[in-house]
């Protein structure tokens, strides 16, 4: 056993010097940790060093940006001294970033072959769904429009997943502590992901179609809409009409499959291509969508986030807008014209997680009780004709099926996803070594960039 | 015979269910096959919670029977092993004596509809 010194490590940001907080900690002091686990972190900032860049300053839009730390062997943990500063000096960044800077010491078993010194970095960047919603503890803390982590050494470059599901994929991406730390630990090989949460649009495939073919006179006209109707209305809008309003009106002129990212690294600021690969969740697909009666777009917000609108918004939900029937033909070629456009606008892969399609709380002993189509009622039958539609599609689309429906038949339903979405820790583990593996493939034509 | 239908365990979390929508009246013969009631199992219901998990779940006959009475209403919450109906083999079969036995049916978990309470009415 020996104890090391944990060392920052290099970060750079090209024309930027990067100041840092005191170091919070996650752990107790003397805990053991295992190899790649979070303990600590710390917020950061940029600060300009007087060389004029062209373009906009990298991150802007990202009002939180944190660094996390993890050791590269297991061991016990314990805090260097004056690493954490305590009150708003563990907040602000007050600290010029030392790459050789002692934050913690481990007492671990020597690794040949590994740098335990070196901490692994998990860099964390959150853009605000608004500026109000500044929280000062935590990972990633606060209310964001999307968040993401990445980690790379010297000299490697990334391969992204933009997560574009709903709480089947969520859990799975962001893990516990919403901060991709089991990512983290799951993948040493340079990766980032990207998480857009499914407030206050669902991400069905028609939503995602219009948000990459609408253009800016098109959004306008949404927002003209939306302001006539919530003026005239003869209630007078709640708070909660208008905070809904305004996050589906940040959300409607987004289109987060086209995003490209800055990354800091080691080496440098990085500047990525839009994701490599788009996780999407099956169960996103409703059987019913509401599509604007004029204007034509979709909008798809689930039961329990249309309870946060007023009365007002729900009005306007409810007159604006007509309930459009999906059958899973229709799913079917939503899913075609959503991939042909990805693909014609970045190329990305897409990951689509299936749905759990049987369920150990039904006792159908004969299906002549039921009406045809069954897929119109059972949802295991749905389920199973929604996960044979996408093999179909897998067939001729660069579509990975993330297999959730073996996963958990495998691990038992019951046990590990009693509602048939909201999976266990264990399920989200296994879900996690297929997503991985998925981007596997993906690095190879990386390094040819 | 008198026959009861009580609010079964469908999921071993739960502690009751939703009548979501009720297909029979008092009075109606019922086929094999005929839809009774589509229930919703909530089990957050205890307590606001974001992304709710609910299952919906629809009850079918598996034998003909005369539906004699109804205990509940659209909307309403029932505990587990609540008495939600009655039934019996003859429409005018007198309701004094106790069922003899729970009525045998299907229990199959279903897609939300524009029928359902949840996401409605509520």
């Amino acid at each position: 056993m020996i104890e090391l010194p944990l060392r920052l490590g290099p970060l750079c940001a090209d024309g930027y010097n990067i100041s840092r907080s005191g170091i919070r900690w996650l752990i107790q002091p003397g805990q053991y940790c295992r190899a790649n686990q979070i303990f600590a972190y710390c917020n950061i900032s940029l600060e300009p060093t007087g060389i004029r860049m062209s373009g906009p300053p990298p991150f802007a839009e990202e009002m939180e940006l944190q660094v996390a730390f993890a050791a590269r062997a297991a061991g016990r943990i314990l805090g260097g001294a004056g690493a954490e500063r305590g009150g708003y000096l563990s907040i602000r960044s007050v600290d010029v970033w030392d790459a050789g800077a002692v934050i913690a010491y481990i007492e671990a078993e020597a690794e040949p072959d590994v740098d335990l010194e070196r901490l692994r970095l998990l860099m964390l960047a959150g853009r605000r769904m608004t500026g109000l919603a500044d929280v000062h503890t935590g990972l990633l803390p606060g209310w964001h429009g999307r968040t993401r982590g990445w980690w790379c050494d010297e000299g490697e470059m990334p391969v992204s997943l933009l997560s574009l599901g709903i709480c089947d994929a969520t859990g799975v991406v962001i893990g516990e502590q919403c901060a991709f730390v089991e990512m983290f630990e799951a993948a040493t090989a340079p990766t980032q992901m990207v998480f857009v949460p499914d407030h206050p649009l669902a991400p069905a495939t028609p939503v995602l179609l219009d948000q990459l073919e609408r253009k800016p006179a098109q959004f306008q006209a949404i927002a003209t809409d939306m302001h006539r109707f919530l003026s005239d209305s003869t209630l007078a809008p709640t708070a909660d009409d208008w905070m809904v309003s305004g996050a589906l009106l940040s959300v409607l002129q987004r289109s987060p499959i086209q995003d490209s990212y800055s990354l800091l690294t080691p080496s440098g600021t990085v500047r990525t291509e839009p994701a490599d690969a788009v996780l999407l969740s099956l169960s996103s697909e409703p059987q019913s969508i509401l599509r604007h009666k004029s204007l034509g777009y979709h909008v798809q917000i689930l039961r329990h986030h249309q309870a946060a609108a007023g009365p007002v918004f729900r009005a306007w939900l409810g007159s604006a807008f007509e309930t459009v029937k999906r059958s899973i033909d229709d799913i079917h070629s939503d899913y075609l014209r959503l991939l042909d456009a990805m693909q014609a606008a970045t190329g990305a892969r897409a990951l689509v997680i299936n749905r759990m399609s049987t369920s150990g709380y039904e006792d159908i002993s004969s299906y002549s009780l039921f009406d045809a189509p069954m897929s119109g009622t059972l949802s295991s039958i749905a389920a199973k004709e929604l996960n044979l539609m996408l093999h179909d599609i897998a067939e001729h689309r660069d579509l990975v099926i993330i297999d959730v429906d073996a996963i958990a038949a495998d691990l038992g339903g019951a046990e590990h996803l009693p509602d048939g979405i909201h999976q266990s820790g264990p399920i989200q583990a296994a879900l996690r070594v297929e997503i991985l593996h998925a981007l596997e493939d993906l690095r190879p034509k990386m390094q040819l960039k | 015979m008198i026959y009861g239908f009580r609010l079964p365990t469908i999921n071993p979390h739960m502690s009751g269910a939703r009548i979501e929508c009720i297909y029979a009246e008092p009075g109606n013969a019922l086929k094999i096959g005929s839809k009774l009631f589509d229930l919703g199992v909530d089990l957050s219901s205890a307590f606001a919670q974001e992304c709710p998990p609910i299952s919906f779940f629809r009850v079918v006959l598996r034998e003909p029977v005369f539906l004699r009475k109804l205990n509940v209403a659209r909307g309403q919450l029932c505990e587990l092993g609540e008495l939600v109906a009655l039934f019996s083999n003859e429409a005018d079969e007198s309701l004094s004596a106790a069922p003899v036995r729970d009525i045998r049916l299907t229990v199959a978990g279903i897609i939300h509809h524009d029928g359902l309470w949840t996401g409605n009415v509520a």
